[in-house]
């Protein structure tokens, strides 16, 4: 019993981190077709935000909500630079967005060293939950998965703003020809996907050896979530991230990583030969 | 008032489409623009709306110069789109549609205006309806009706009876014809549906090889066989 309370809580915990991990890039390809390779430098900067203010004597909470503004910057200006002028060349936002990664990452390492650093978390003390110990900052990155995913979820469908992002993504010029400032949606849509990703990197950062490498243990199950569950719609890569987490915990704690890592990309493979625009993804 | 002069357009440089033309419409004015195909009418909308390069001439609406402006800086100093094709966003409904027509709107409230549902009141029953499921003529008015949520003071109509039953092109004429009176909105309509033409237009211009280069009054239009088969017929 108390070993699949353990298994339940873990694949929970994983599914929701990668979750929060995967939002902004859902955002980013979902929205606006661009796949961004630098998410996960991203993600690497909001980690390295807590490691900043942690040093300058800031409490971990300053970096949690400073993370997603730096990444909100860094979002506006990298559009500026770069991502606007690749936009409709699917491939070549590929490789743009790479060099952007390799940059960054560099960049990381001239101002870090390439030496894996240590964050403190809050809430170092475990709780008992349902007859087992579990980390409580587990629980805590739990639950800001899902308010995250649910605001996301909120502001894209359910307010004016959202629905204005998505006129422009579904008709760029009969959206601009009603009057929609196309240019200002783009920056603000691709500032968000970065911020997201900025304030998981923070979130995550406590449970992670924050090293200029840290952004690719998380991208891959990330793209591989949002391949299984399509993108068109946010319930895509929850489903994707269930699927994904679920599976590897579930495998992990039977046998081994190793095998978990096997079993879930063949049935990464299988879905997507099954549906080829993800389990959510509309045909034809 | 719609000033253009010299208009020289087309989507590739060296391809021009619009050779020098000139027109001018008066405030409250329907002026209905007609032709062949290929000659311009489209492109001198998508060139007014700010979608194609302009690499000539003028164009003014109430003294303000349009040229090199952007799409949604066009559409907010009062210029109203209805595309060829109407050009719906399928996937969102009714309401969402129109609402998209007010939102990038400098100093309108973002709601739906309840003068639009009453002009078109099938549109109030098909309010959460997804726009890709109603019938042309229901998507037509949903264009129209999204550009008029906007406020404008310049109506552009693309085709708008294409592809749709007689019954409902009057329908269309006569609500458009009511809202440009009660809005003192000035039209231009590119058409090749005569009967809404004469319907709606109180001036008729024909367009040949990019530039304008007869008028006629609609009324006389179905009479005198000759003006059509100048300006129209292949």
């Amino acid at each position: 019993m108390e070993q699949f309370v353990i298994i339940g809580l873990d694949a929970a915990n994983f599914m929701l981190a990668l979750l929060l991990v995967s939002l902004g890039l859902v955002i980013v390809f979902g929205l606006m077709n661009v796949i961004n390779m630098a998410h996960g430098e991203f993600f690497l900067l909001g980690a390295y935000t807590v490691v900043v203010v942690q040093d300058a004597g800031g409490s971990f909470w300053v970096a949690f909500f400073a993370a997603p503004l730096v990444l909100a910057a860094v979002g506006l200006l990298v559009e500026e630079i770069v991502i606007r002028h690749v936009y409709h060349r699917f491939i070549d936002t590929i490789l743009a967005t790479w060099g952007v990664s390799l940059a960054i990452k560099q960049l990381v390492i001239v101002v870090f060293g390439p030496a894996s650093q240590q964050v403190v978390g809050p809430f170092p003390d475990p709780v008992d939950i349902l007859g087992t110990v579990y980390p409580s900052y587990r629980l805590f990155i739990m639950a800001v998965s899902v308010v995250v995913a649910a605001g996301t979820f909120l502001l894209f469908y359910r307010t004016k703003l959202g629905l204005a992002a998505r006129g422009v993504i579904a008709n760029r010029l009969m959206a601009s020809s009603l009057g929609i400032d196309t240019r200002r949606m783009d920056r603000a849509t691709f500032a968000f996907g970065a911020a997201l990703a900025g304030f998981a990197g923070a979130v995550m950062a406590p449970l992670m050896s924050v090293d200029p490498q840290m952004g690719v243990g998380f991208l891959i199950p990330a793209f591989l979530s949002i391949l299984v569950g399509g993108a068109g719609t946010l319930l895509g890569p929850l489903l994707g991230t269930a699927l994904i987490a679920g599976s590897n915990t579930v495998v992990a704690s039977l046998w081994t990583q190793v095998v978990a890592q096997i079993v879930v990309f063949s049935l990464a493979i299988v879905v997507i030969r099954a549906f080829p625009q993800g389990l959510t993804g509309r045909r034809g | 008032m719609l000033t253009v002069a010299g208009l020289t357009a087309g989507y590739q440089a060296g391809s021009r489409v619009l050779r020098g033309l000139d027109l001018e419409i008066a405030d409250g004015e329907t002026v209905a623009l007609m032709g062949r195909n290929g000659m311009g009418k489209t492109t001198f909308l998508r060139a007014v709306m700010g979608h194609i390069v302009v690499s000539a001439g003028r164009i003014a609406l109430a003294g303000r110069d349009l040229v090199g402006l952007r799409p949604f800086e066009i559409s907010n100093l009062g210029v109203g789109y209805v595309p060829q094709g109407r050009e719906v966003f399928k996937d969102f409904t009714v309401e969402e549609n129109l609402l998209l027509g007010v939102l990038g709107k400098r100093g309108l409230p973002a709601r739906v205006p309840d003068r639009i549902y009453g002009y078109f009141p099938i549109l109030a029953e098909r309010r959460q309806q997804r726009a890709g499921t109603l019938s042309g003529g229901e998507q037509q008015q949903l264009a129209i009706a999204r550009a008029l949520a906007g406020r404008p003071r310049l109506l552009l109509l693309d085709e708008p009876a294409e592809g749709i039953q007689p019954s409902i092109v009057q329908a269309i004429a006569e609500t458009v014809r009511a809202v440009a009176l009660e809005e003192a909105l000035t039209v231009l309509l590119v058409e090749q549906n005569l009967d809404l033409v004469m319907r709606l237009a109180g001036r008729c211009l024909f367009i040949e090889n990019g530039r304008v280069v007869g008028e006629a009054d609609p009324a006389r239009l179905r009479d005198d066989g000759s003006i059509l088969h100048r300006y129209l017929s292949v």
